[in-house]
């Protein structure tokens, strides 16, 4: 039973050696977003109203160590940045990432849209499978909806999960009333 | 002799059908999961943490354990037939195990694995019935200053002991402690981070967080990827079952990979990576004579299957009394188990050995059945097993999406729940690719609130008085061991440069 099997390979150009130890600008990134965050939880902090208890701290003492812990580790991670203390990455494949993406977008969608669990899932099956290489579209959001019907009547009607239910649920909902 | 009573008591607990049902369905899910590389025990029981609610705690605690265990034993399938090991904890067998299989003594190699795995998780089951009501009597004693302490000890440690850099595991640590504050304060009732959204006013779940992090942004990595990954599964050759000579020759190494692993189980050092690594390196320094060529040739020794594979079952039982003694989970699959406790309201520590005796000692007595089921399910049936790694990849990621999606949506009945579930998923898949490790953002989720109440009590009883962290021995000695651990590992990754090629999601289940 020697099998391989491999993985999507899309387009794109291998990482190039030189870029290394340059500047890492994603790291700068989430350096910036540590402390977008900190500054967040250390604003959040400051408007809750003042409580005077034996303890002489509120609500707020927490949220202010972890943001000081945000900052600097925030510092830190610009360091990181600018000596390249991260591990080498890969390019990423964007049109894949897109895909997986999008497909949890299109069930979000799909459900304030009131379609309901079958095809939002079945949406969200086809588009992830799809990412990682297996086409067509129409074939995959079909073996995707008969995933997602059997899906739903076993966690529905078998462990009683609620799910949102749309025109096609409301149809298969009909032999399972009394 | 009170033990035993209460372990017969639990026997009897875990010997109901229903209960029964529950270990054998973890012990399945755990085998499937820790021999498909990529996906873990830790993901499994985040999936299943919504679903499993109408189950009942006994019941979904059970289940969950077998994950872990079966876990275990999965991984150690693929290490051994792909070289790619499922879970951090089975690295180490993948060195000397697909040497063997690719010496066609791979049904050897699988055996030993197995009967390891068995023996590993016996020993340390049984040292977690034994060990367990000794650390009850001592957490009795400990006030908030300590608590706090461990509490602390467990942050540094979950983050120094995973992933590449202490730095980067101490930022996921606050990345999770951040996530923990949001919602309404238990103390004040005052709503944090909720920015007047009433879905974040009722705290986020820890299911949407571990689902984002490990499902949608694993298979955003997974997606991400652009040079292929060839995967060779060596088919199975020779024999599952071992000859005499052979098992003779797995005796010591079971022996000492079971010691090492329920030494280092308990220990905040974040899962079984340590102890496998120690007892692989112990099997070599004493392997003598033909053990001695095959460790060095291209043959493989069994030696080098049999030690780790019993270390790391061994962990997995070692990891559970922290867990169930003092609440503190020390692995990522254990922090989601504390999340399935704290599901039913239910707060490990001394008290739930006193007051939910039924549960507690209901599922070690389970974790024995488990096993046995377990050495079954694998001996016998390990060419199914094989089979689960020739599922195409675009199916099995679309499948977990769906699931992931199904078990939160189900669980929390707001789309809300799933723009968060992507917004988590997207911050997991810029971790993955940064480096940073994933369980102390889980750690910090689950464990924050709960040292903040402690450090909070604390402050109350001592009327803002600060120095009630430091005035405690054993508070004290608890923040030397979280010092230690923060350097250990620096000299730890001195001493393990060699690394061998993984593709495990999470760090150290």
């Amino acid at each position: 039973m020697t099998t391989e099997h491999q993985t999507v390979q899309e387009t794109g150009p291998d990482r190039s050696p030189d870029a290394r130890k340059a500047t890492d600008l994603g790291g700068l990134a989430i350096a910036a977003g540590l402390f977008v965050l900190a500054a967040l939880i250390a604003w959040d902090g400051s408007t809750y109203p003042i409580r005077r208890s034996y303890a002489q701290f509120g609500p707020e003492i927490f949220p202010y160590i972890v943001a000081a812990g945000l900052a600097i580790f925030g510092v830190a991670t610009v360091i990181m940045g600018l000596r390249g203390g991260f591990p080498e990455r890969e390019n990423v494949n964007w049109p894949a990432v897109s895909w997986i993406v999008s497909a949890v977008v299109a069930k979000i969608v799909l459900l304030y849209s009131g379609a309901g669990f079958i095809i939002g899932a079945g949406a969200l099956f086809g588009f992830a499978a799809r990412g990682l290489g297996r086409k067509p579209l129409w074939l995959t959001v079909l073996v995707g909806v008969c995933v997602t019907t059997l899906l739903y009547v076993l966690f529905r009607h078998g462990l009683g999960l609620s799910l949102p239910a749309g025109p096609l649920e409301r149809i298969i909902d009909l032999p399972f009333r009394r | 002799m009170d033990t035993f009573l209460l372990l017969l008591d639990g026997l009897l607990v875990a010997a109901q059908p229903a209960n029964l049902m529950f270990a054998l369905i973890g012990v399945l899910l755990g085998t499937a999961v820790g021999v498909m590389p990529g996906i873990g025990p830790a993901l499994t029981v985040a999936l299943l943490l919504p679903i499993s609610l109408s189950f009942g705690a006994t019941g979904s605690l059970i289940m969950f354990a077998g994950i872990y265990y079966g876990g275990m034993y999965g991984g150690a399938i693929s290490s051994i037939l792909l070289n790619t090991p499922g879970e951090t904890a089975s690295i180490m067998t993948a060195v000397e195990g697909n040497k063997m299989a690719r010496d066609g003594r791979g049904g050897k190699a699988l055996g030993a694995a197995a009967i390891g795995s068995f023996v590993g998780a016996m020993v340390g089951t049984l040292g977690l019935a034994i060990v367990s009501p000794f650390m009850v009597r001592v957490a009795l004693s400990f006030g908030p200053a300590e608590y706090f302490a461990l509490m602390v000890l467990s942050f540094v440690t979950v983050s120094a002991a995973f992933g590449g850099s202490v730095a980067r595991g101490l930022t996921a640590l606050f990345i999770g402690l951040t996530i923990g504050l949001v919602g309404i304060d238990k103390l004040t009732g005052q709503a944090r981070l909720s920015f007047g959204v009433p879905e974040l006013r009722d705290n986020i779940s820890i299911a949407i967080v571990a689902v984002g992090l490990f499902a949608i942004g694993e298979t955003l990595y997974i997606a991400s990827r652009t040079t292929a990954v060839v995967d060779k599964v060596e088919a199975i050759k020779g024999s599952v079952w071992l000859s005499l000579t052979d098992l003779k020759r797995c005796l010591a190494p079971y022996a000492r990979g079971a010691g090492l692993g329920f030494l280092f189980g308990p220990l905040p050092t974040g899962g079984a990576e340590i102890p496998t690594f120690l007892s692989y390196s112990a099997e070599r320094k004493a392997a003598r004579g033909q053990a001695r060529e095959e460790f060095e040739g291209p043959k493989g020794a069994i030696e080098g299957v049999a030690g780790p594979e019993a270390a790391n079952n061994a962990s997995a039982a070692g990891t559970l009394i922290p867990l169930l003694t003092l609440g503190l989970p020390t692995s990522a699959t254990a922090a989601m188990m504390l999340a399935g406790f704290q599901q039913y309201g239910l707060q490990p520590g001394p008290l739930l050995f006193t007051n939910n005796p039924a549960l507690v000692w209901g599922l070690v007595a389970s974790l024995f059945i488990a096993n046995i089921m377990l050495v079954v399910l694998n001996l016998p049936f390990v060419g199914v097993w094989v089979r689960l790694l020739m599922i195409p990849r675009p199916w099995l990621y679309a499948g977990i999406l769906t699931f992931a999606t199904l078990g939160i949506i189900g669980s929390q009945g707001s789309v809300f729940s799933l723009v968060l579930l992507l917004g988590f998923g997207l911050v997991g898949f810029v971790m993955r690719r940064f480096g940073y490790p994933l369980a102390p953002v889980l750690v910090g989720a689950i464990l924050g609130p709960l040292a903040e109440e402690q450090l909070r009590r604390g402050l109350m009883i001592n009327q803002g008085d600060w120095t009630f962290l430091w005035t405690s021995t054993i508070a004290l000695v608890i923040y030397a061991v979280a010092a230690a651990a923060i350097f250990g590992p620096v000299l730890w990754r001195l001493l393990a440069k060699d690394k061998s090629k993984t593709a495990f999601a999470m760090d150290g289940d």
